[in-house]
């Protein structure tokens, strides 16, 4: 009597994989029982952000996103973003602020800052705010994750200001 | 001490910082084995109920069930508690809250655990339930233990309390009450138990603030030797006391050993967790103050009562602490405080970062505050004037012999921006929106107490390819104490940061070190992991003397001899060929008072901490924004200044919450919100625009660099500094916390000649 299983077809952090899944099953819990334990519970319920990861380039919360709705999707949780030597401009600002103290609620607050500053390279600190309030943390007091994100987004400006001198220059 | 350092004082990025911002970090919880199976636990349901029966046939009979526990299968004395081993790991004929454990279940998948569960039948008989603490302690009132619903009494006293209020110009009186409070730290309880048939070792992979006594508590609850206990308690994500009693620990022995050779896994819901878990003890208080003209303290008289719900855990050193930091860090010549610990119905309260102090303080520094209104005086001179020195006698009437600097605090914060500009910041706002600033200080007990065997012990060993690593038997909750830990050890040994490693927090592969608590991480484990550094100097230097000859001396991480260099590398490398390991080791025990008040009383040593919140309001919807916030805490020397941050930012916007947003809510012994969903938690739009934290430096001489531990002060005096802000602004007192929204209009609509009432109805002409 259990719920039939289904071929699910994903790109995770750019690696295609096919997924034997129950169709009952969300994208957290498939993704965490293939081992992407980087996507953590911290609630089930959509309160706490702790699982979000991007879903064809939008963060969502994998708790509330059932699996087969997935199909064909590309996900990207935080081990995606970046690599010790090849880390995300984020990730690099988040240890340099001391924007990561227990850490469990790290990966879904860079996953919600990635989308942010690609979609908004100069945010405010209140727009920060705004789109990490889906996030919860106990640790931090939220002050040095603003930070980070802030300092993040300034980061790639300057590196993409500089690319685009070097451009000009080369022409 | 030496001046110039290297990584002691410096903002070091956090050792396990990359794994944690790559995701690599596996918590405990996220731990994965070859043929695991689920457990789930049956909770009372009831809040207070007789068992008559339990019939687990249907459960057995379901398929994919291979196992079903209950009281009947444990082999040890099927109980647990810090303090007093008084709650049941499996209740035999009685539940007194609903998170209870029942009974167990191990199941191929979560789902057949829980349809095993659902399959149960418990013949419950349903108890009067006693979910008020004052109701619960007079005569008649339904009993939640066979001796009586007084879990605890404690009192001190000092000088003659009827002689200072007759001394006093100024008596002031009032009742206060503070809620109970969820620690919601974002890792659920969850982990992974396994029996190994062969060697008979019990492993425990589950977060847990004190692995070795986790180790004690399984095997003296479940009946195993403790040394074939293997307990992994560490990293945590977060715990804030709330991870310092058992949690899941015990549940996972009792399925590991039903099941040798299969690993368990348990994992509690939000929901599970909130329910099941300790709470910050609700509060209520009567306090007396007294004082003279001039604002010289002269009295203080408190009576407490505490709710600790259905079981002892801390609740009696939670009251303890309460009644040590009633007094707040100031001089008083005539005391008598006392608390009284009730069982209820109400969950069960224990251990939470502030521990007793955090209650004790919202009354008195409401109390000072209204003291300065009524005497005229400066809020910040008053507390000057009784502050607390080195060498004077507690409100407890014993000497504090160590480091105080809660005056070097007072005077930061006296001559801060944001205290020097309140009235013209006030002066700028019109209504409905009100501007206030209130200011409240705290000290915090730190260590175990009187009489409390308080040890930490570190090993410091210089690893095959000359990375030296430590092994400390505390845990790493997110803290960052890991990277203090090295920087105080790489300082030692001249090594750069990238050569030490740490291990910590697992009963196989580090010493006790004693809990990770009571603000005493960086005291006690510090020093031990300095000591254990200057050791492992020690025998390297013994060994290059016996294999390089003598007159060598360690530099910037080598042994060097007028030209010549012996690296820790060559040293790891002769060493392993010798087949010898190199170690050092470190132990140390905490300086403790000259009395003894009993039950733990007193301490020695306390972090103290000033904290000056601005508050907007608005009084016509009765929000409270905390526009910003100065923390100072005297941290004696600052071994990292990031971190120390990070615990100050945090700490606030926790203290925050606990004056303006959270409340656990209970009726008749049932919780009304236990996720996320309706317990809410400040989110980053919720906390104070401005966080400043200026860090003062008094140096506790009896720690290898001076320093303490904060990471508790740092939470508990914005809480009295917010709601003095909130008269500040509005010219309302709040007794009771949360002060939420609907509270601030009811008090302004009831309070019609307050500030702002008479603010919003002159503007509305």
């Amino acid at each position: 009597m259990s719920p039939p299983v289904i071929e699910l077809h994903l790109t995770v952090n750019g690696e295609s994989r096919t997924f034997l899944t129950q169709i009952n099953r969300s994208l957290f819990d498939v993704l965490r029982a293939e081992g992407y334990v980087d996507v953590k519970n911290g609630c089930l319920n959509g309160d706490c952000g702790s699982c979000a990861v991007l879903l064809n380039g939008r963060p969502v919360l994998g708790c509330l996103v059932m699996a087969p709705h997935c199909e064909g999707g590309e996900v990207v949780t935080a081990a995606g973003l970046g690599r010790p030597g090849d880390l995300h401009p984020l990730q690099e600002a988040f240890l340099d602020t001391g924007a990561v103290q227990c850490g469990f609620c790290t990966p879904g607050m860079l996953i919600v800052a990635k989308h942010l500053i690609d979609t908004n390279p100069d945010p405010s600190e209140e727009e920060i705010a705004a789109a990490l309030a889906g996030n919860l943390c106990r640790c931090t007091g939220y002050v040095k994750i603003i930070d980070g994100v802030k300092e993040a987004a300034r980061r790639m400006r300057a590196s993409k200001a500089r690319s685009k001198a070097r451009g000009r220059r080369r022409s | 001490m030496s001046e110039s350092t290297r990584h002691i004082g410096k903002p070091i990025p956090r050792i396990d910082g990359l794994d944690k911002a790559t995701g690599a970090l596996k918590y405990l919880s996220d731990l994965r084995f070859e043929g695991t199976l689920w457990g789930k636990v049956l909770r009372a349901a009831h809040p207070h109920a007789m068992i008559r029966g339990i019939d687990t046939s249907a459960a057995e009979a379901i398929e994919g069930v291979h196992a079903v526990l209950t009281h009947r299968d444990v082999k040890g004395l099927n109980r647990f508690g810090i303090a007093v081993p008084d709650q049941p790991a499996l209740c035999e004929d009685r539940v007194r809250y609903v998170g209870d454990a029942v009974a167990l279940v191990v199941a191929d998948t979560e789902e057949i655990a829980t349809r095993a569960c659902a399959a149960i039948v418990v013949d419950f008989r349903v108890l009067p339930v006693v979910d008020d603490p004052l109701r619960a302690l007079e005569p008649g009132a339904p009993a939640v233990h066979t001796d009586g619903n007084l879990m605890h009494r404690n009192e001190v006293s000092k000088g003659d309390i009827a002689e200072g209020f007759e001394q006093s110009d100024v008596i002031l009186e009032h009742h206060f009450s503070t809620q109970m409070y969820a620690h919601a730290f974002l890792e659920l309880d969850a982990g992974t138990g396994l029996l190994d048939p062969g060697s008979g070792v019990l492993t425990i992979w589950c977060a847990g603030q004190y692995p070795y006594r986790d180790q004690l508590q399984i095997a003296r609850a479940v009946g195993w030797d403790p040394e074939k206990i293997h307990v992994i308690a560490s990293p945590i994500g977060g715990a804030f006391g709330g991870k310092d009693e058992i949690t899941i620990q015990i549940y996972l022995a009792l399925m590991a050993i039903a099941v040798p050779g299969r690993p368990v896994k348990l994992a509690l819901s939000r929901e599970e967790s909130m329910e099941a878990g300790t709470k910050r003890h609700p509060f209520e208080l009567d306090v007396k103050l007294g004082a003279k003209r001039d604002g010289t303290f002269m009295a203080l008289d408190f009576e407490m009562v505490s709710d600790t719900g259905a079981y002892a855990s801390l609740g009696g050193p939670v009251m303890n602490l309460a009644i040590e930091g009633a007094s707040g860090p100031y001089v008083f010549p005539h005391t008598r405080i006392g608390g009284r610990v009730a069982y209820t119905n109400n969950g069960f309260s224990g251990a939470f970062r502030g521990f007793g102090t955090t209650q004790s303080c919202f009354a008195q520094e409401q109390m000072i505050d209204m003291l300065a209104l009524e005497l005229g005086m400066d809020p910040i001179d008053l507390r000057l004037k009784n502050a607390l020195h080195t060498g004077d006698l507690s409100a407890m009437d014993h000497r504090i012999w160590t480091a105080v600097g809660i005056e070097e605090t007072l005077r930061v914060a006296r001559d801060s921006r944001i205290w020097r500009e309140r009235r013209e910041r006030q002066a700028r706002h019109r209504p409905p929106l009100f501007f206030g600033t209130g200011v409240a200080c705290e000290m915090q007990a730190t260590g175990l107490g009187k009489g409390i065997p308080d040890f930490a012990g570190a090993h410091c060993d210089l690893e095959p390819d000359g990375a030296v690593k430590l092994r400390i038997g505390g845990i790493e909750m997110g803290t960052g104490v890991n990277t203090a830990y090295c920087q105080m050890a790489a300082e030692i040994l001249g090594l750069p940061m990238d050569r030490m490693r740490i291990v910590m927090g697992d009963t196989g592969e580090t010493p006790d070190s004693g809990t990770t608590t009571a603000s005493r991480s960086i005291y006690m484990m510090g020093n031990a992991a300095t000591l254990a550094a200057r050791d492992l100097a020690r025998v390297m230097g013994e060994f290059v003397a016996s294999h390089w000859g003598e007159g060598f001396t360690l530099r910037d991480g080598a042994f060097v001899r007028d030209g010549q260099s012996v690296s820790l590398i060559d040293i790891a490398a002769r060493a392993s060929e010798m087949g010898q390991r190199l170690r050092g080791e470190g132990h140390t025990v905490h300086p403790e008072a000259d009395r003894d008040f009993g039950d733990g009383l007193p301490h020695i040593m306390y972090a103290y901490c000033t904290q000056i919140a601005s508050v907007i309001v608005d009084g016509e919807t009765g929000e409270v924004f905390v526009d910003e916030v100065l923390s100072i805490p005297d941290c004696g020397r600052v071994i990292n200044p990031q971190g120390v941050e990070g615990q100050s930012e945090g700490g606030v916007v926790m203290g925050a919450s606990y004056a303006l947003l959270e409340e656990v809510l209970m009726e008749g012994g049932r919780f009304i919100n236990a996720n996320f969903t309706n317990y809410s938690l400040p989110t980053a739009v919720d906390c104070p625009r401005r966080i400043d934290t200026v860090m003062v430096e008094v140096p506790e001489p009896t720690h290898e660099w001076g320093s303490k531990g904060i990471g508790e002060t740092v939470t508990v005096p914005i809480c009295p500094a917010i709601v003095n802000a909130i008269f500040d602004a509005i010219g309302i007192r709040f007794f009771r916390i949360p002060v939420t929204p609907e509270r601030v209009v009811e008090a302004i609509e009831a309070n019609p000649d307050c500030r702002a009432a008479r603010a919003m109805s002159s503007a509305m002409g």
